[in-house]
């Protein structure tokens, strides 16, 4: 095992990109493709990997919400995947997306799930494989999951009000700027505002990338454990809940901080910025 | 509005086709975007290279417009642009090249949703919009400059 990950919490939730080049072709684990940009798939991918769109195949297409089991049931079934399958996710954006596609697939308790270290931008600068031939694997009859449990792994806007009243742990992982409420956009997609800017009163910044080394990996558990439990004081029993804009870079520091570091009460708040800065008369603190 | 005729036409292709083609033919010109840098001994009159917060990476538009008022462009991007930009490059490239700097200005953003597909056209895909107001800068930018020495000249 690659000794970087033998410190962490949780042994066997990440590959790197030696071990997935030998094993691309095992039985029993699909690899998921999730990116930010839209086409990158079809440009070209890991040989074999299918494409889970964020968008069209993990949200509901109506209501901001997830996919019901009965959708989850059917994309899981039209990508090969079984319950009993290892799904390892990679991506762009230093696995963004992935993480984002990976922590869907724990609210339908599909837990033999892995994350690529590195992603894709590992994946490409080692110059390993990749193909634009879309392989087709057989359908499976994945069962509809009895529900989507999301209580264990996601927070609403009125958990996460109740929590910051309650004086609970939050973590904000946007840019500086983002949460000092200088600006109501992450850089670089400044078309995507709210109407207000700042932070949910309490909560520690802790922008997501400080948990990624330059070539995307995630950093080791010891300076892992510097950032979170030196600078921003989580302990492992913590009630902690993340949030970012969206919930995509969220689901980077939930995975991080749940199976990495082992916090044993982690949620996403998916609502994040772009529902609480919009939402009329919830507090907001600016500065830093 | 009218359009340019390559760009006209390339609108009336893309919004024929199928999805999975559309997608396909996107490919094409992001892979097709590699040929609309500048080529050895080509001159430029305005050159504007910048990293925008617009854009993941930073794009380079070089124009020229010829003894006739053609507009030709050359753009180069950096690695980390979208393959969508990718594409768009490549369409607008070919698409407004030989134009003249007014129609290139009357272009409306409006024909974009129309080759790359409502499908496409949503949350965190808004840099296809990025290269076409590039490239109208730099008409504004080199159509102001010639005004200026224009007038100083006079």
């Amino acid at each position: 095992m690659n000794p970087k990950f033998a410190a962490y919490a949780t042994l066997d939730v990440l590959v790197d990109t030696e071990w997935l080049a030998a094993n691309m072709e095992a039985p029993g684990i699909r690899i998921v493709e999730s990116n930010e940009d839209l086409l990158l798939y079809d440009v070209n991918h890991i040989p074999g990997a299918v494409h889970i769109d964020w968008r069209r195949d993990l949200n509901d297409q109506t209501t901001r919400d997830y996919v019901g089991p009965e959708d989850f049931a059917a994309l899981c079934r039209r990508c090969g995947i079984k319950p009993e399958t290892t799904v390892i996710f990679y991506g762009d954006k230093s696995n963004w997306w992935a993480c984002y596609a990976f922590w869907v697939f724990q609210l339908f308790g599909h837990t033999k799930a892995k994350l690529l270290d590195g992603g894709r931008d590992k994946w490409e600068a080692e110059g390993r494989a990749l193909t634009r031939e879309v392989k087709t694997w057989p359908a499976t009859d994945y069962p509809v999951p009895a529900q989507r449990d999301d209580a264990a792994h996601r927070a609403y806007f009125q958990q996460t009000l109740e929590h910051w009243k309650a004086g609970g742990k939050l973590v904000d992982v946007r840019s500086p700027k983002e949460f000092s409420g200088e600006v109501t956009h992450m850089p670089e997609y400044p078309q995507e505002g709210v109407l207000r800017g700042g932070h949910i009163p309490g909560a520690k910044s802790c922008p997501w990338a400080r948990a990624a080394n330059a070539d995307k990996t995630f950093k080791t558990r010891a300076e892992l454990e510097a950032i979170y439990a030196g600078e921003i004081g989580l302990k492992t029993d913590d009630d902690i809940i993340a949030y970012c804009r969206i919930g995509e870079r969220s689901s980077h520091t939930w995975f991080v901080l749940k199976y990495l570091l082992g916090h044993r009460q982690v949620r996403n708040y998916d609502g994040s910025w772009t529902e609480w800065g919009n939402m009329v008369r919830t507090p907001i603190e600016k500065g830093e | 509005m009218t359009y340019p005729p390559p760009l006209a036409e390339l609108i009336e292709l893309f919004e024929l086709l199928p999805e999975s083609e559309r997608r396909e033919n996107l490919i094409n010109y992001a892979d097709a975007a590699a040929s609309c840098v500048r080529k050895e001994g080509e001159t430029f009159d305005l050159e504007d290279v910048r990293k925008d917060e617009e854009c993941t990476d930073t794009v380079g538009v070089f124009l020229r417009v010829d003894g006739d008022g053609k507009a030709h462009f050359a753009v180069e991007l950096g690695p980390k642009v979208q393959t969508l930009t990718k594409a768009m490059t490549a369409i607008l490239c070919r698409g407004l090249n030989g134009s003249t700097p007014q129609d290139i200005l009357n272009v409306p953003a409006d024909f974009v949703p129309r080759i790359i597909g409502a499908e496409l056209v949503r949350l965190r895909s808004q840099t296809v919009y990025y290269v076409l107001s590039r490239m109208k800068t730099a008409v504004r930018m080199l159509l102001d400059r010639r005004r200026t020495a224009d007038a100083l000249s006079q």
